[in-house]
This record gives C-alpha cells, structure tokens and sequence, in this order.
C-alpha cells in the first residue's frame, strides 16, 4: 500500500500534514508518528489536509481522539481541512469537531492555527 | 462474607463514560453510514458507483482493511474484479476466481454471508490478509457477484470478523443486490427504449399516442412530418388542439373512446400544416394490463408517395403490373439481369415524307393522339413501355415482371394495334389528315435487363441480340404487316393464322432468319 502521509509542511509554526487514500488504523497510526515527533520538537498547533482521504473509519477516528486528547494537555490545537461530506459526517458523529476547527483550505486553517 | 466493593475513583469513572459514549457514537455512527448507504445505492444508476459506494462504505462501517467486489461475467462464468479497495488492484487482477471450488463455490451454494476459515480454500496471501468476510450479491436467486472484506481493524491489531459484522455484511449485500438488480432493470429498460425508439423512427408509418386525458404523448418522426408540426408542438397538446382542423378525426377518436373497437379509414384526407395528404389512417384503442381503457394510438400511412409511384410508374406500365409491383417488392427484377423477353417494335411508314407536309405543331398533335391509342393497347397486354424513339414504339413483355403468356399477349397487343390504328385513321381523315401506316416486328429470347445508363441518367431497358432482331424484323415489316420470329411462332402455334415467309437476310446474322408474316 502506497504511504497513507502525502507530504508533511510547516507555515507559520502550524504543522500541515496532508493524508492519502483510506484513514483507517494504517493512516492514523502514520499520522500519531508524525504528531508525536512534531510534539517533541515543540509544535503544538497541527492541521490536517484530507483532500485525498475520502474514506475513514472508526479506527481512524479514535486515533485522532488520541491526538486531540494529547493536544488538549499542551493547550494546542488541531484542525481540519478540505473533508469530504462523508468524513465530515462521520467526525460530527464521533464528536470530534466539537473539539477541532474544521476549514475550507489549507490557508484559511493556517491563518486561523497561526 | 466479602468486603465492600473497591470504590472506583472519578477518573476511572469518567474514563468508563467517555469509552461508552464513544462505543455509543459507534453504533450510531453504523447506523448513520447504513441508512446513507440505502440512500446512496438507491439512487445510483451505474453499476462501477454503486460497486464503489458499497465497498467504500461498508469498508468504513466494519473497520475492515480492504475489500474487493466480484462480479461473474456471464460469457466466461469467471468473477472478475469490478471493484477493488485498499488492494493491490494489478495483482488481483491477474487471478482467477470461478464458483467451481472453494470460497465461490461455498458462497454460490449457501447463498449467505460467512466468515471465511482456511477450510473454504482461501488465499489470504493473495490478499496479504489474516480475516476475511464474504457475502452474495444475487440478481434472479443466482449469484452474480461477491463482496469480500478483509482485517477488521482494532486499536490493538488485526482481528477476525464478528457475527455482528456478518449481520452487517448480510443487510448490505441484500441492499447491493437489490440496487444491483434496479439497475440492471433500468439497463434493460433503456436498451428496450432505445429499439423502440429506433424502430419508431425509422418505420413509415407515423404513430401518435394519446393519454387517457387526450393529451398526445408520443410521435414518431413520420408523424411529426405528416403533421408539419415540431414535436415541442405536438407532444402534451390535447387532440382537439392538435387536430383543430380535421373535426373528421376529432370524431373519430371520440368514436373510438366511447366503443373503445379500432376505427380504420382508407385514402383519408389529413389536412396538414399548409396541404392535404392522402392517408390511410387507423385508430386502435389501448388498455393497461387490468384491461381498462388507457389511450388511443393513431398509425398513419402517407399515400401521396405510393400514389406518386403509381402515376409515375403507370406512364410507362399497365396499372395491372403497377400493383402487383407494389404488392410484392421481391417480384421486381429491376437488376441486371438475364431472362426471356418478348420484344415488340412498331413504325409508322412513310412518316417522314408524311411530315414534310405538316407543321410541326400537327405532327406533334397526331403523334400524340397515335401513341395514346397505341399504349392504351399495349397497357391492356401488360407490356411495359421501354421507349418512344420518334416514330417508332419499343414495348417489353415478361421484364421487370414474368408474366402468364407474355409472347401471345405481344402478339394480341400487335393484332389489336392495326384495329386501334383503323379507328385512329377514321378519325383523322375526317380531320383531313393521311391515315398513318405501321408496320410490326416481334421477337423473343434471352435479354439483359437492367437499370442501364450513368449515375446521372439511368433508365430501366433490356439489351442483347433478341432485341436487335426484334428492330430488325420491325424495319422489314411493311404496311399492315406483322414479322415475327421462329422463337415466338414456337410460342404461339397457329393460333393466330401467321404464314410462312421466305427466310429475309438481317444485318448482324450470318444465316438468313426464318420468319413469319401476319397481314392486317
């Protein structure tokens, strides 16, 4: 399977990590990498494009609770941008954008995060 | 006696909520995808989406790692690949997967989900997978396809598929294949609509429905031609707007909508846009499949071409021969072709000092008059006039249509000419004109017969030496006097009281020609 994690950015000080294919327990776990390695180094303000992530599933969706839950004890913040309807759905459902912003493009989430 | 219970600290407490309101979310969140699911699937009308949405979705509710839909070609009876997810989708493709063994087998047998074991003949390496689950899609109680998911994902790993996921899986794959079997229908349904429009369109017959409202709600293109209407005009208009000024067809279709029995009308008049055409025209009532009355079609047959072929055919062709053409197209042997053909050539003697001494408007009136009373006879025979060459008439019998006793009929059309001819004369010497005197030559045998000529000017004629002969006897036919051949003697024996002349010499034959003579 091809690498779930398209390309890893920073601007302003906002970490933006654009996923590929399927966000399932495969993308979520190479995501909580990153986050974990970004974390270290001090960056706290994370936004994550999913323009090419159509399908999630709950596996996924618990990992970013995870990273939500980690941001939350560092006071940093996580966003979304460019959801699919259906993924959008599903994070409303899961109760995840009652914590994370979600934007319309990787602009706008940075100028927000930033 | 046991102690009291460990108290459970707030934390632990709130971690248990927050773990139940997500198990919750989950459970909401599956039900949420399935309805979306039914949505989605019922309103595709494409198979590869559907396949793509189901695969997706159903991926997403049961957590699986990847998945894969087969589909049975209906020529090969292999189950080919139609939709692949989260796989290596050129490795999948090279395999072969058929019912006749293994996890197809079982599932074409069962006919409902199940977890797949090692027992069920599986190739989980092909998969590069642990866990699988399989359910059918069916179209007609045959299975058609598969849809095969692969890992359920955890938190702490891979895992094998639960009941509850094969409950799952079951009401997806009813769901497939009853979306499946929509739009296969719609498929079908569309194919039908398009013959139907194909032959709608290409028949010469014009066809308009009529609702139960009256409403019109379909024409073919000869309709909207003979109506000199656009459909955008016709369709959705009621008839009594349509057919505003035929109150004969108004009538008619009320007629029909109270006795509700076909009404059929031959050589109607149909008033149109800007003319009158000639129609036949049928009414026929329709009824739904309780067998109650649903509409009226119209089918309507433009005559105006039939007539125009029929008078255009008939200057040159019995009316007989025309309509017996017009029943049977297959008899007309308009192509190049070999067959027996009487030919009979007739020339008026003298005509050329005669018409020195006429003007030409006279010689055109007289001509005119001659060769009506000539082809009046000649129409009576059934011979087909190939051509008039100045003076000089050439009929055919037997082309483009074999006809019962074609020879005797040329010999009768010949006898009967010198006593048309004596009328005509009758007539003309009171108009102070020359009687006119023909002679008549008569052959028969093996001719071409064809659409002869180039692409701008073709003409139906015969050729070969059996016509050449024919011209020849005609030219050594004097006044009153008719040439025939030994081909048409053996024809018609004696009935006609020809005589036996001595043998005349004709250019293009080495031998002299036996012929026969008949003295008017």
């Amino acid at each position: 399977m091809s690498n779930p994690i398209k390309n890893v950015q920073e601007n302003n000080g906002v970490v933006i990590i654009a996923t590929e294919g399927y966000f399932n327990n495969v993308a979520g776990d190479a995501v909580l990498e990153v986050f974990n390695q970004k974390l270290e180094e001090g960056k706290v303000n994370f936004l994550i494009d999913m323009s090419d992530s159509k399908v999630v599933n709950s596996i996924g969706v618990s990992i970013l609770i995870e990273i939500i839950e980690k941001l939350q004890s560092v006071d940093g913040k996580l966003a979304f941008t460019n959801l699919a309807s259906i993924v959008e759905k599903t994070f409303n459902i899961m109760g995840i954008t009652k914590y994370c912003e979600v934007y319309d493009s990787v602009d706008s989430g940075v100028e927000k995060l930033s | 006696m046991s102690g009291p219970a460990p108290k459970r600290s707030v934390e632990d407490l709130e971690k248990q909520l927050l773990k139940k309101n997500r198990d919750l979310n989950e459970k909401y969140l599956e039900l949420e995808t399935l309805l979306d699911l039914t949505n989605t699937i019922n309103s595709l009308d494409d198979l590869d989406d559907l396949f793509f949405n189901v695969l997706t979705l159903s991926s997403s509710i049961l957590n699986s790692s990847k998945g894969l839909i087969l589909l049975k070609n209906e020529i090969s009876n292999i189950f080919d690949p139609v939709s692949v997810f989260n796989l290596d989708e050129e490795k999948i493709k090279k395999q072969i997967f058929n019912a006749r063994s293994g996890f197809l087998n079982k599932l074409e047998s069962e006919m409902k989900s199940f977890i797949i074991n090692k027992k069920d003949n599986f190739n989980n390496d092909l998969f590069d997978s642990q866990f699988s689950l399989i359910s059918p899609i069916i179209y007609d109680k045959k299975l058609v396809g598969a849809l095969i998911l692969f890992d359920k994902e955890t938190r702490s790993g891979l895992c094998d598929f639960t009941d509850n996921d094969l409950k799952l899986l079951e009401a997806i794959s009813m769901q497939t294949s009853i979306a499946y079997q929509n739009i296969k229908l719609l498929e079908s349904l569309l194919k039908s609509k398009k013959l139907n429009d194909n032959i709608m369109s290409s028949i010469t017959t014009g066809i308009i429905e009529i609702n139960l409202f009256g409403e019109i709600q379909f024409t073919n293109t000869e309709a909207d031609r003979l109506l000199g209407k656009s459909k955008e005009e016709i369709i959705g208009n009621h008839y009594m707007i349509l057919f505003e000024k035929n109150d004969q067809i108004i009538d008619l279709i009320q007629n029909v909508e109270s006795l509700q029995k076909r009404v059929f009308e031959n050589e109607f008049l149909l008033k149109s846009k800007s003319k009158k055409i000639s129609v036949n025209i049928s009414f026929s009532p329709v009824f739904d499949e309780k067998k109650e009355f649903s509409g009226i079609v119209i089918a309507i047959d433009d005559l105006s071409k039939i007539n125009k072929i029929k008078s255009t055919f008939k200057k040159y062709v019995s009316k007989n021969i025309v309509d017996r053409l017009l029943e049977n197209e297959d008899s007309l042997n308009l192509g190049g072709k070999e067959s027996d053909v009487t030919i009979l050539f007739s020339d008026i003697r003298g005509f050329t000092s005669m018409s020195e001494k006429l003007t030409p408007s006279e010689i055109v009136k007289i001509l005119n008059k001659y060769f009506k009373s000539m082809i009046d006879v000649v129409f009576k025979y059934n011979g087909t006039l190939d051509k008039i060459v100045g003076d000089e008439l050439m009929v055919l019998y037997g082309v483009p249509l074999k006809g019962e006793g074609d020879t005797i009929n040329a010999v009768k059309t010949a006898i009967e000419m010198f006593k048309a001819l004596d009328k005509f004369n009758e007539k003309i010497i009171k108009e102070g004109y020359e009687p006119l005197k023909i002679g008549i030559g008569i052959n028969q045998g093996k001719a071409v017969s064809g659409n002869i000529g180039s692409e701008q000017q073709m003409n139906y004629t015969v050729i070969g030496d059996t016509i050449n002969l024919g011209a020849r006897l005609c030219s050594h036919a004097k006044s009153g006097e008719i040439l025939i051949s030994r081909s048409v003697k053996d024809l018609i024996g004696d009935e006609f009281n020809f005589k036996k002349t001595p043998t005349i010499e004709v250019k293009g034959k080495s031998k002299p020609i036996d012929v026969w003579l008949y003295k008017h």
